[in-house]
């Protein structure tokens, strides 16, 4: 499975660390069992990491004002 | 040049070294209080308490912590305390037992574009359901998810020990997931 930026692995090892589980657990070998033969739990888990990356770019510049502003409250020269 | 020396020479009055510290941090510490606060005034006035708050106590940063560890935690710390101000009903997921769609089908999210920044729409739907969500549960997502820090770092930042991290982290994913869910899926 690859979806973008979204690997299986990322996925895997967001749902074993929510689940406080290391990767070669019986448990998240299970895991990784049920969800390679289920579209439901990819289509869910790989929305989960659709939405994490859309925070991700979800980013904006600082403007040069702020920056400016903060110097000054500060008192510290600009050079 | 070496930050370990540049924190040394601010802490010992240099302004220049101040300067370059602030420097090094001011975008990251904008651009994590705009995640949190969601409104470019906000973080603005979060990102000058910040390092008001670094210049006025860095003689007694001790270096035990990264710096950048330091600045989350006051950064967080004045974020979490606006957004607790101004009283919204946010949603608690504090009792959730498990936010997972039961029966329905689930939809395949593959097709749906990942160009945020040109999608104004798009933009709107991530503000609208990220404001609902506690600030507790909001600065742990962004911390942990969108950041990337680790789970130990998140959890030093917030006060919060790991299974607490983890578990606010899994309910935040899930609501936010469902959240934008209920617009793409339309």
């Amino acid at each position: 499975m690859k979806n973008n930026d979204v690997t299986c692995k990322d996925v895997m090892d967001h749902i074993c660390e929510s689940l406080g589980e290391e990767l070669d657990s019986p448990k998240c070998i299970a895991i990784k069992f049920h969800l390679n033969e289920c579209t439901q739990c990819q289509n869910y888990f790989k929305s989960v990491g659709k939405t994490i990356e859309f925070y991700k770019l979800y980013e904006i510049e600082m403007p040069e004002e702020s920056h400016k502003r903060l110097m000054k409250k500060l008192g510290l020269g600009d050079s | 040049m070496d930050e370990v020396l540049l924190i040394k020479q601010a802490q010992e009055g240099d302004k220049k070294a101040l300067t370059e510290l602030v420097k090094n941090y001011e975008k990251t510490v904008f651009n994590f209080a705009f995640k949190i606060c969601r409104n470019p005034e906000r973080a603005e006035n979060a990102m000058q308490e910040t390092f008001f708050s670094m210049v006025k106590s860095l003689k007694q940063f001790d270096g035990k912590s990264k710096l950048s560890t330091w600045l989350y935690r006051i950064v967080t710390n004045h974020c979490l305390m606006e957004l607790r101000k101004k009283k919204n009903n946010y949603i608690s997921l504090d009792d959730e037992e498990n936010n997972l769609p039961d029966g329905a089908l689930i939809p395949d999210w593959s097709s749906v574009p990942s160009d945020i920044m040109e999608n104004t729409e798009l933009k709107n739907i991530l503000d609208d359901a990220i404001n609902k969500l506690s600030p507790d549960y909001r600065a742990v997502f962004i911390l942990r998810d969108v950041n990337g820090l680790s789970t130990e770092e998140t959890g030093q930042i917030t006060e919060l020990s790991i299974p607490a991290v983890k578990s606010r982290l899994h309910r935040a994913r899930a609501f936010l997931r469902n959240e934008i869910s209920k617009v793409i899926n339309k």
